[in-house]
């Protein structure tokens, strides 16, 4: 991405004298957009210090790592951590959850924002649409740990859903101990708490298109479901198809804090993430090297999957991230 | 040689200084810098007392006691600290990590490069034992320590052998101030326990087999309209390791001693009857239903409010505080203990909760590399175990918290009756009796602290058990056994609590117990145990 004023690059590399080195360039374009530089400089700091500087530290994960030595004093193990991950008789199955907690996660949750911003578009009545929009959007600010606890109480025998469920004459049941269901309450709430928040960018996407467009839809006789096909969809598809890219760079970052709230001894079969099972062996029992080899794996992952996401998108859409 | 002169020239300096102080001639700053020697010479001649005289204060990092929390924000706000602050002469600066995420800072804090002076832990917890702490470098062996600056300690455990040899590891070093139970009676602190109202209602009596529980559970469930009759605290090891009725069938989830080896519960047959007969009772409705996601706040309300019949708790915090609370509603309300029950009618049982002498838990307080004044830090945690640490800790102040009658300790009404808070939470804020710390708990404690008569029935009940025979001593594998032994349990450890749980919801039929056992084989369980023996071995040999 390119920030500021394009630079007569063209110009500068004409001469060859001491003032086209590369410093007078930067310091040239450093004049020229001076506003700008300040403008970027806090997010830069932000992601020098939280997001490269700790990189470093992720070469324990090739150490037998001990704090009271620190990095330099500790043993060098090579791929023992990655192996050990390998072999552990978690290793299938957490990967396993993890994937189909993210695919289930992209089926189901992707599209949620977009109907939902979708439907808004269609609607004439302004204070509605407002109101629906805000009520949709508040859930993403209440705290994770208030939504699991509401989720619990929702889900045990004695719950909302469990006197839904009387009411129609089932038996009560906990449903939050059942493995078989916790998937399907995970996606459900996080749809439940991210539909409206979600929906802000494609809402911005939307507003964006041409009103002439439709007039122009109207006027060859397209009804609004055609519009929707022909003039809407086209014109964010850019939009939801970076998102698409994005969130197929994370299909392996499931988020540990909503797990460890949620799950329990009877769930893991299905609950247990890469992210939880790094929470539980390296925090809760300490094998920091173990852990961050199994972090720098899924990393990798991830970052594969995002290439090959773009790559893929730029041969058939001719939309990617870089 | 070396040392020997220069013990010689310490001695000599102190006889000169000594001189010199007598000759009048106070030479304050003077010989500060030849004198390491000197002052520590001067320090083991001099007799100490307390309180200390420095200006130093300590960080402690702790976990709060829940009873503690519930009333101050910091041990350093209660009048405990107060009055050790005054007597000890030394000032600490208490750091407490958040509530129900102990461990995980606990782990976070070894990661900072100044650790805390002391830190209050439960050591054996440490993935790789006491030894492993010590080695990593975390905290420092204790031996010269304790010779140095704890007489109170070295007394006690001169007079204490068994202790002795409990707080060691096999290379003979201690490692901490351990929390010492002073007594028999204070070795099991929980049990069964039950709605005695309901009880006589229904002309039942106190079950003491399986199938007397039954019975009762079940006429608690169809007369009485419990949802879920028996409910407990499940996600506590403690509680789920000494489930009673795990007990009746010999069924131990951990390690235990059988026949003076140490085995693995969790794969033997009794374990798998027990679950079983769970599994047939949660079907039948006679367990809560909601078991593995139950928080103490829930199991106390469904005690007290009817929804839950019979429990496994601790006698203060659980039958204590929710017959308070029941008898609010309901002044019928009434629980009283069970024993810990057996299969057959008649028997004694061979198994329930029940402690070491050194219970290898919380509050057990270490010294730390990073400290810098060990004697301070030894000084203080030393005072506990001195006879007026020993009233302090476990009585508190006199006129306040405790007042002498016919020679005996005896709480003041501040404590036993306050009318705004519980019995437990009133003596959290000023004495440690009722939970941990470094000092030897009193008798004399559990005797009032239980003041309602069928706590101290149940109490009686719940020690009668042959459970002596079956608990490991604090046995301390090796640094490299700890290793391999912390990378299996972590494996065996996820696969266990699952399945147990899946066992008892149903989730996971019992034909499975076969794959089970064979799956948790497959892990490295008999390794395990072939290098926890070899432990065992090395105490027993101590």
């Amino acid at each position: 991405m390119i920030f500021g004023k394009p630079v007569p690059l063209a110009s500068v590399c004409k001469g060859d004298n001491m003032k086209n080195t590369i410093f007078s360039k930067i310091k040239r374009d450093l004049k020229l957009n001076k506003s700008l530089y300040i403008l970027v400089l806090p997010v830069l700091i932000f992601y020098i210090i939280f997001h490269y500087k700790p990189m470093y530290g992720a070469i324990i994960a090739f150490m037998d790592y001990n704090p009271r030595l620190g990095i330099k004093g500790s043993e060098w193990v090579g791929f023992a951590q990655f192996i050990r991950f390998f072999n552990s008789p978690y290793f299938v199955r957490i990967l396993r959850n993890t994937v189909l907690l993210s695919v289930y996660g992209i089926i189901f949750g992707f599209p949620a924002p977009i109907i939902l911003a979708l439907l808004l578009n269609e609607l004439k009545q302004k204070k509605f649409k407002k109101t629906v929009q805000t009520a949709t959007y508040l859930t993403h600010f209440i705290s994770l740990v208030v939504v699991t606890g509401i989720i619990k109480e929702f889900t045990q025998s004695t719950g909302l859903i469990n006197d839904i469920i009387e009411f129609f004459g089932g038996t009560r049941t906990s449903l939050i101990q059942n493995p078989g269901l916790y998937r399907t309450i995970y996606i459900t709430s996080d749809i439940w708490q991210e539909i409206g928040w979600g929906s802000i960018i494609y809402l911005a996407a939307l507003s964006g298109i041409d009103e002439q467009l439709y007039e122009a839809a109207s006027i060859d006789g397209a009804n609004r479901w055609d519009k929707l096909l022909h003039v809407t969809l086209p014109g964010i598809s850019t939009t939801i198809i970076i998102m698409l890219i994005l969130r197929l760079g994370q299909i392996l970052g499931s988020s540990y804090e909503k797990t460890i709230l949620l799950y329990n001894e009877a769930t893991y079969e299905t609950a247990d993430v890469i992210a939880s099972y790094i929470y539980r062996v390296g925090i809760l029992e300490r094998n920091w090297s173990y852990s961050t080899a199994i972090g720098l794996f899924n990393s990798f992952i991830n970052f594969i999957f995002l290439i090959v996401a773009n790559k893929l998108s730029k041969k058939v859409s001719e939309t990617s991230l870089w | 040689m070396r040392k020997s002169l220069k013990k010689l020239g310490g001695l000599l300096l102190v006889c000169s200084m000594v001189g010199m102080s007598l000759a009048g001639c106070s030479q304050k700053e003077g010989e500060k810098t030849a004198s390491d020697t000197a002052s520590e010479a001067v320090a083991e001649n001099k007799e100490f007392s307390y309180p200390m005289e420095t200006d130093k204060t300590l960080t402690y990092w702790i976990p709060l006691n829940v009873n503690v929390s519930a009333n101050y924000g910091n041990l350093g706000e209660t009048d405990f600290y107060k009055n050790l602050h005054e007597q000890s002469g030394i000032a600490v600066e208490y750091k407490h990590p958040a509530l129900g995420q102990e461990k995980e800072q606990f782990n976070l804090m070894l990661l900072d490069e100044e650790l805390p002076d002391i830190v209050e832990w439960e050591w054996f917890g440490y993935e790789g034992g006491p030894q492993k702490a010590i080695d990593d470098g975390v905290i420092i062996p204790l031996n010269d320590v304790f010779d140095k600056y704890c007489p109170n300690i070295k007394a006690y455990l001169k007079d204490h052998p068994d202790v002795d040899k409990m707080i060691k590891t096999d290379s003979g070093d201690y490692y901490c101030f351990p929390f010492i139970r002073g007594g028999d009676l204070l070795l099991t602190s929980m049990g069964p326990m039950l709605r005695g109202d309901w009880l006589d209602e229904l002309g039942l009596e106190v079950p003491k087999t399986v199938d007397e529980w039954e019975t009762v559970l079940t006429a608690f469930k169809e007369k009485k309209g419990a949802t879920g009759a028996f409910a407990y605290w499940y996600s506590v090891p403690d509680l789920t390791n000494n489930n009673p009725f795990a007990c009746a069938y010999g069924a131990r989830r951990t390690f235990y001693l059988k026949d003076g080896k140490i085995a693995y519960g969790a794969i033997e047959d009794s374990y798998k009857n027990y679950l079983q007969k769970m599994s047939e009772w949660m079907k039948a409705g006679l367990l809560d239903p909601d078991l593995a996601t139950l928080t103490n706040d829930q199991v106390a309300a469904k005690i007290t409010s009817g929804a839950a019949g019979a429990s496994f708790a601790w006698g203060g915090s659980g039958m204590g505080n929710w017959t308070k609370a029941g008898k609010e509603t309901n002044p019928d309300f009434r629980l009283v203990g069970a024993p810990y029950p057996t299969l057959e009618a008649g028997q004694k049982p061979e198994m329930g909760q029940r402690d070491n002498f050194y219970p290898g838990g919380l509050g057990c307080a270490a010294i730390t590399t990073s400290c810098k004044d060990v004697e301070v830090a030894a000084r203080l945690l030393d005072y506990g175990y001195s006879e007026a640490g020993h009233v302090l800790f476990n009585f508190g102040k006199e006129g306040v918290s405790y007042e002498m009658k016919d020679g005996k300790y005896v709480y003041t009404d501040l404590l036993l009756n306050n009318p705004d808070m519980s019995i437990t939470h009133s003596m959290a804020g000023h004495v440690r009796a009722n939970y941990n710390g470094p000092f030897v708990q009193d008798e004399e404690y559990i005797l009032q602290y239980f003041s309602l008569d069928e706590q101290k029935e149940a109490l009686k009940l719940w020690s009668d058990t042959n459970m002596k025979k079956y608990t490991i001593p604090p046995i301390t594998p090796n640094a490299e056994e700890s290793k391999e032994i912390a990378k299996v349990m972590t494996e065996v450890n996820t696969y266990r609590d699952e399945c147990t749980l899946k066992f008892i919801l149903g989730t996971m039929d019992m034909s499975e117990w076969d794959n089970y056992v064979s799956t948790i084989k497959s892990m490295g369980i008999d390794k395990v145990l072939e290098m926890e023996n070899a432990a065992l071995e090395r105490y027993n040999a101590r």
